[in-house]
């Protein structure tokens, strides 16, 4: 078992540091797409509390949830959201194209552990406010709810936060690394992005077949339902320690899938 | 005095554009957003000529000259602000379909050829677009394949060419409709030696056939000595040169530059001693000598200095027409 | 050559074109189209949640079954990227050559058009009936005559939906946000369209205001005509009355937009 190489984990967190920097500086420049990209944001969220006011109309409780429940699990989904925007996307979701054409091997060549260069070195970091934006709406339905969530809570709510941004990005490694193995493979963050819309609703509003898609085929409804529950109080706060497993099983699998994809692609290049 | 009507005439051709102004800063920017200011760039001034059938001509100039306008003003995607154009007898602005079968528009750095389909697919399309009978259309694709050298490149999928190569599909996809007129914009940017060459070969060979008028617009001098017999400088907008390519050349390219990269113990004094010394930075260095002199003395140097790679080359571009644009003022004075 | 046989061959060989290229990205057009089922199947989901073993503004479960099947079939066979295409081809600079050919490029774009949508609506006609063999839920009726009409209705909202898109990626020429309106056109006309509910679930001033605008021709309209839900006599008339109507003021926007827009070009380049 290796030691812990406090070098090369200083290196990592000075690698990170500089990435945000630069991207931050580059972000600066681009002050009105940012205006566009929160209006955009701001009017997704209005549909989509419209959409579910629409189904309100027809019903009191969706899955056994209350509207200002679920718009707590709306708040948490467009806090994903916001990560996959300004993480995942343009960092691991560039993958499958860099594969094809070749650019990988730029990434192999620097001397700092790939999964993190390539997972980190483009960061969209005004996405981020579409996490604050989630996480407010969150807490304003909390407020409509008259509940407010015990420290205990919020602790539980936040690792399972953690631990869903963990099986979404393994996921996305997943999808990704389909592309070392079918090179011709184009769009794959279309396919995330449209099985994706199912964690918008808890998922005991879906009927059996949908449920069991999205609970054991592709586990989206942990990462919004989990978390959202857990804020609400459906769930009580030893969650946590099942979503942290979870969340650390998901980042284990990532880094040996990477390596098997990559242990495939450097041998197959050579 | 020729009686046949021009294939291309210009007049007094000008075209302005407006770009927004901003001051930096943050406040700048929230300005622009309210109260947009513009400036008036003039990117083509006052420019004049005439183009015979059957010429062809090299637009020169460096980048941002204002080549590129007046060819899509020649084209019919930009119309002029001020000035008059008269393509193949039409007015292409407002020619329309008819005046599109008569020309070929070639552009650097866009493509035509559909990517992921053999050039093949492309020629047909073209075939449907531009009416190609289909003996015609098998003749004339076979000539061109063959003037190109094109055996075995037009049923690979384009993405898998070369640039070279594909360079050659798109000239050949331009000319299938065979229009009596040309316009190339950079159509040997990025190529290596060879591919250029063969390029500037074949355009030479497709004139000499079917008699058609080439306008080409490139920043390298070599697009202009094989190819073109007269030659349009144009630099800021405004036209400085249009001439016989050789008076230009004897007028202006007077000297060479011989770039050089050297050994050990080579002092820019010694350098001196050969001419005169435009660039040292060890190990490499520019050395400027007349025109008439470079190969000998670049034997001479190779003899007595430690001379790693030797190469000769013109002046650059910039500098010709520098020189150009001296010359014609001084002229004007005159 | 007489104009048809011109014409013909020119839309054969696009068309040609448009579908050699598509089968080199045949994964990504099952993304595409998987994008196109999994919207509706999730709403179908949470709709089936909410009907129960009742009905909700008159759709049962089955109604709503067959109502979003139709929402997908319809969809494909109606929805138009040239929004987007259009944005790229006038920003990237591919327009150039197209204009200098004496084929205006909206026939590029029709022909375009009609390849993919043979396709993906080909996929969804294949689910369609895999799924009617084990679901009598969502099998329908083969009465020629309303086939005939469900065609009709189909064809006119398609070639609506494409001006719109059309004339919408010509904003291009003015502006860089024409993406964003496109957008906000789809945001919209997810509740107008019909694409998360059918119109008679909305609140009636909404379907107003809907039935007012260009919405439930897109996509409600033919619906309803292919699940039976339709109405009959002069409702119907005023169905197709309204499609013609608006087709023919996004036919007249459409030109508008691109002698304006080409006067543009004209004067600023690209």
């Amino acid at each position: 078992m290796k030691r812990l190489d406090v070098q090369a984990l200083k290196r990592s967190v000075g690698v990170v540091a500089a990435l945000v920097r630069l991207n931050v500086a580059e972000e600066l420049q681009y002050r009105a797409n940012f205006v566009a990209s929160l209006l955009g944001t701001l009017f997704w969220i209005g549909t989509a509390l419209l959409t579910l006011a629409l189904f309100f109309r027809h019903t009191t409780r969706l899955g056994g949830w209350d509207f200002w429940e679920v718009v707590v699990l709306l708040g948490v989904f467009n806090a994903l959201t916001g990560v996959i925007e300004a993480v995942l996307r343009p960092g691991i979701g560039q993958l499958a194209s860099e594969v094809k054409s070749g650019a990988l091997d730029l990434v192999l060549a620097r001397p700092v552990d790939a999964q993190l260069l390539v997972s980190l070195r483009q960061l969209d970091l005004w996405r981020f406010t579409d996490v604050i934006l989630g996480l407010a709406l969150s807490a304003y339905a909390l407020e409509r709810l008259h509940r407010t969530p015990t420290i205990l809570q919020v602790a539980a709510f936040l690792v399972a936060l953690a631990a869903a941004v963990l099986v979404v990005y393994a996921i996305w490694v997943a999808l990704m690394s389909l592309a070392f193995w079918f090179v011709s493979v184009e769009n794959l963050s279309v396919l995330f992005d449209a099985v994706y819309e199912g964690a918008r609703y808890p998922v005991t509003a879906y009927p059996g077949a949908l449920r069991f898609v999205f609970v054991y085929l592709v586990p989206i409804a942990w990462t919004t339902t989990i978390p959202a529950s857990a804020l609400t109080g459906r769930i009580g706060p030893a969650i946590a320690l099942g979503a942290a497993a979870v969340g650390a099983t998901a980042f284990f699998l990532t880094r040996l899938l990477w390596r098997t994809a990559l242990r495939r692609y450097t041998g197959a290049s050579g | 005095m020729s009686t046949t009507p021009p294939a291309i005439a210009a007049r007094q051709l000008s075209k302005d554009f407006q770009v927004k102004v901003r001051d930096p800063g943050l406040r700048g920017a929230f300005a622009a957003l309210f109260r947009p200011h513009y400036r008036t760039v003039r990117a083509v001034r006052d420019v004049s000529f005439e183009i015979a059938p059957g010429e062809i001509v090299a637009f020169l100039g460096p980048n941002g000259a204002g080549k590129t306008t007046t060819l899509k003003m020649l084209a019919g995607l930009l119309y002029p602000s001020a000035g008059a154009v008269s393509v193949a007898g039409f007015d292409p602005w407002t020619g329309g379909p008819e005046f599109k079968r008569r020309i070929a528009l070639v552009l650097g750095n866009r493509q035509q050829l559909v990517w992921d389909l053999p050039a093949q697919e492309t020629f047909l399309l073209n075939r449907a677009i531009y009416d190609i009978p289909l003996p015609d259309f098998q003749a004339r694709v076979g000539e061109l394949a063959q003037l190109l050298g094109l055996e075995g490149v037009l049923d690979k999928p384009v993405r898998q060419l070369s640039l070279g190569e594909r360079m050659k599909c798109e000239l050949a996809a331009a000319l299938l409709h065979r229009p009596p007129i040309l316009f190339l914009d950079e159509p040997t940017l990025g190529l290596d030696v060879s591919a250029q060459d063969a390029i500037r070969r074949f355009l030479a060979a497709y004139r000499d056939r079917f008699g058609a008028t080439i306008l080409l617009t490139s920043h390298y001098m070599q697009d202009v000595t094989a190819l073109a017999s007269r030659v349009l400088i144009i630099n800021r907008g405004r036209l400085l040169y249009d001439g016989a390519l050789d008076a230009l050349v004897a007028r202006i390219a007077r000297t060479k530059r011989l770039e050089l990269v050297l050994g050990d113990g080579v002092t820019e004094q010694r350098l001196a001693a050969f001419g005169t010394v435009k660039s040292f930075r060890s190990p490499n260095a520019v050395l400027e000598v007349p025109r008439a002199e470079a190969a000998a003395t670049s034997a001479r140097l190779l003899a007595a200095l430690p001379v790693v790679d030797l190469s000769i080359e013109d002046p650059p571009i910039e500098e010709v027409i520098r020189q150009a644009f001296a010359e014609a003022e001084s002229e004007a004075e005159a | 050559m007489s104009a048809l046989a011109l014409w013909s061959r020119r839309y054969g060989a696009m068309i040609r074109n448009a579908w050699l290229v598509d089968l080199q990205y045949r994964a990504a057009i099952v993304l595409w189209v998987l994008w196109g089922v999994t919207e509706p199947a999730i709403a179908l989901g949470i709709w089936w949640s909410i009907a129960g073993d009742g009905a909700v503004g008159g759709y049962d479960r089955a109604d709503f079954a067959r109502y979003f099947f139709g929402v997908m079939l319809v969809n494909a066979l109606t929805i138009a990227w040239d929004s987007w295409q259009l944005d790229r081809w006038i920003r990237e600079g591919d327009l150039n050559y197209r204009l200098a050919r004496p084929l205006h490029p909206v026939h590029e774009a029709l022909a375009d058009n009609l390849a993919y949508k043979a396709r993906s609506a080909g996929t969804i006609i294949i689910v369609w009936l895999v799924a009617a063999s084990v679901w009598p839920a969502v099998r329908l009726p083969l009465e020629p005559g309303r086939w005939a009409l469900v065609a009709l209705a189909v064809i006119l909202a398609a070639a609506m939906r494409f001006f719109i898109s059309f004339t919408t990626g010509l904003l291009a020429f003015w502006t860089t946000r024409a993406t964003a309106i496109m957008e906000l056109h789809a945001g919209v006309s997810m509740f107008l369209a019909g694409r998360v509910a059918p119109l008679a679930l909305l609140p009636p001033a909404v379907a107003t205001v809907a039935q007012v605008l260009w919405f439930p021709y897109m996509l409600a309209f033919p619906v309803d005509l292919l699940t039976g839900a339709a109405p009959t006599g002069a409702a119907l008339m005023r169905g197709f009355a309204g499609q013609l109507i608006w087709l023919a003021i996004w036919i007249t926007a459409y030109r508008l937009a691109w002698h304006r827009g080409l006067r543009r070009y004209g004067a600023v380049g690209g």
